[in-house]
């Protein structure tokens, strides 16, 4: 009886804590929604309150006034040629590395990709600027490379692991029948780790679209390149007084993601929870 | 067969040649430029330039605000992180322990991880501005009053509260599959012993879930080490400093101060700084748990 009378007791402190914590996740997001479908006037009024009509004035002016759908354009080429080549990049070269590791070439470029984990990017930040700066690479093309190259420590660090987990039979017995290397690879190996490819797709997927700090070093100077997240900073210092349009920016901004999170977002805990225990 | 073997050396050896050029290219010659440019006297923009040797490195040490950035970091980094791994603990105990609308709450928990930094930032910049006062002027806390951004003592940890808010999703979900590994049958021979909730999770729970722990400190220590996105959309570095975090002195030296020697030289102390951390989560992940 003792026992039954504190669980009961954990159980009320439990629900306490999750119920204050969905209030605290979505209160903001909650508030950010209405406020984004009132005029300035009415949220001075009454910032709490259910738009008291369907103001769209906001998103009028966001999607005709504001360039918004050139910045999403932006931000998804940024984000899905990025992508490409890192699955292009990534898996081809954790097979060679994971399949020669015994090879002191293959080991010393698996530890020298690796370096990268010891390095935080603000090291990277100013000297990334200046060699951009030099190559006239101030633009998309010039960040999608730069999100290729710093992709690789992460990416190469997880796939090697799996791959080297992966039996070989099937591999050898693919080379007796005739296939070379390439062939084994396209056809057995890359079926064998969608799992790792669908959780690098992910992880990558939310640091790019949602990234803010190599956008803003390398696209900062020309609007007609930004990315969503710039276009949400520098909106701050225009719209500074024009809250409910600067929260109609942020929702429109936060949408897309939410989106693709309401799709599949069983799969996206799934991955990024087996990239980040492993990484 | 000899040609074949050559051939498929080709195959291996032409996998590696893109992925180590680029690395090589942008992101090693970057690192080694950067820890270059910090022994000269550049300002990022004039022609030439000079080697100073360690003259970046000797008045750093002698400048308070370098100091008073490191101490803001490390204290940004330990309220980071005790915050989020203790609540995030809870609250995968707690989600793991329902019985109904499991997932469904769970995915509500993990949505500011979908949500970017900069987003996430902006709006709590609005809130802290029109709500929260509000929340203070109606339950008579003078401190909540007003903008918590605007004063010196409460902007810090305002803003590590916004991280917390978003960082918390992850670790969440990862002792949640830390906790799903626990075998059912320990329970429930602890249960058969008369062993009391506190005692189930001292004794069960808590030495499974050690390793989980080793990951979600290192995660989220290296989040705050390297923390940008938050303090610099949420108040820039200010009041006067208090939340100028290594990140932010960086780069406002580099880009607004016109130090950008200097700025390379802080980032080089930062980058020794994560390496030892980053040396130490090694040794301690190798080292591991119940798992494996």
């Amino acid at each position: 009886m003792k026992i039954k009378k504190a669980a009961l007791g954990w159980r009320i402190l439990r629900d306490l804590l999750l119920i204050a914590g969905l209030i605290l996740i979505l209160c903001p997001l909650y508030l950010v929604v209405i406020n984004s479908f009132k005029s300035l006037e009415e949220a001075g009024k009454n910032f709490f309150a259910l738009p008291s009509s369907f103001y769209l004035e906001n998103f009028k002016n966001l999607f005709t006034g504001n360039n918004y759908w050139g910045y999403v354009k932006n931000s998804f080429i940024i984000s899905v040629v990025s992508i490409c080549l890192i699955l292009l990049l990534v898996p081809s070269v954790s097979y060679a590395i994971a399949r020669n590791y015994n090879r002191k070439y293959y080991k010393g470029v698996y530890f020298y990709l690796l370096m990268g984990l010891f390095i935080p990017s603000q090291v990277i930040m100013l000297p990334v600027t200046k060699l951009m700066t030099n190559l006239n690479l101030l633009n998309r093309q010039g960040l999608i490379m730069l999100y290729a190259a710093f992709s690789l420590t992460q990416g190469v660090f997880l796939f090697v692991n799996y791959i080297r987990g992966l039996p070989f039979e099937v591999e050898e017995s693919a080379y007796i029948d005739g296939c070379n290397v390439f062939q084994s690879y396209v056809k057995i190996v890359l079926p064998l780790v969608k799992p790792m490819i669908a959780t690098i797709l992910i992880m990558d997927l939310l640091w790019i679209w949602n990234d803010f700090m190599l956008p803003l070093l390398i696209l900062n100077r020309s609007r007609d390149i930004w990315t969503l997240p710039l276009f949400q900073y520098n909106f701050k210092t225009e719209y500074s007084f024009d809250y409910t349009m600067a929260f109609t920016a942020y929702l429109m901004s936060m949408l897309p993601m939410l989106i693709v999170y309401c799709l599949g977002q069983k799969n996206i805990i799934k991955g990024l929870t087996a990239g980040s225990v492993k990484g | 067969m000899n040609n074949r073997k050559l051939n498929n050396r080709l195959i291996y050896l032409g996998f590696t040649i893109i992925p180590v050029a680029l690395y090589t290219f942008f992101y090693v010659f970057s690192v080694i430029r950067g820890v270059g440019y910090s022994f000269t006297d550049w300002d990022g923009l004039s022609r030439d330039y000079h080697l100073i040797g360690l003259k970046n490195y000797i008045s750093l040490f002698k400048n308070p605000n370098f100091w008073n950035s490191l101490k803001t970091t490390v204290l940004y980094s330990i309220m980071l992180v005790i915050s989020v791994v203790v609540l995030s603990l809870l609250l995968a105990l707690s989600l793991n322990s329902l019985k109904r609308f499991k997932t469904f709450v769970k995915s509500i928990f993990f949505v500011p991880a979908m949500i970017g930094g900069i987003t996430i930032a902006l709006i709590w910049n609005q809130l802290f501005y029109r709500v929260v006062p509000l929340i203070g002027q109606a339950l008579n806390i003078e401190w909540l009053s007003q903008s918590v951004l605007m004063r010196g003592v409460t902007a810090l940890p305002a803003v590590v509260f916004v991280n917390v808010w978003q960082a918390v999703a992850m670790p969440t979900v990862i002792f949640i599959a830390g906790l799903q590994q626990i075998p059912d049958e320990q329970y429930e021979s602890a249960m058969m012993d008369g062993a009391t909730t506190f005692q189930r999770f001292r004794y069960i729970t808590f030495p499974y879930l050690v390793p989980t722990i080793t990951v979600n400190l290192v995660l989220t220590i290296k989040q705050g080490f390297t923390s940008f996105d938050f303090p610099f959309a949420l108040t820039g570095g200010g009041p006067v400093r208090a939340t100028e975090v290594i990140g932010i002195l960086i780069y406002n030296d580099a880009f607004e101060n016109m130090r950008f020697s200097m700025a390379n030289a802080e980032a080089c102390v930062l980058f020794v700084i994560v390496a030892i951390f980053s040396l130490t989560q090694l040794k301690l992940t190798s080292k591991g748990g119940v798992r494996e």
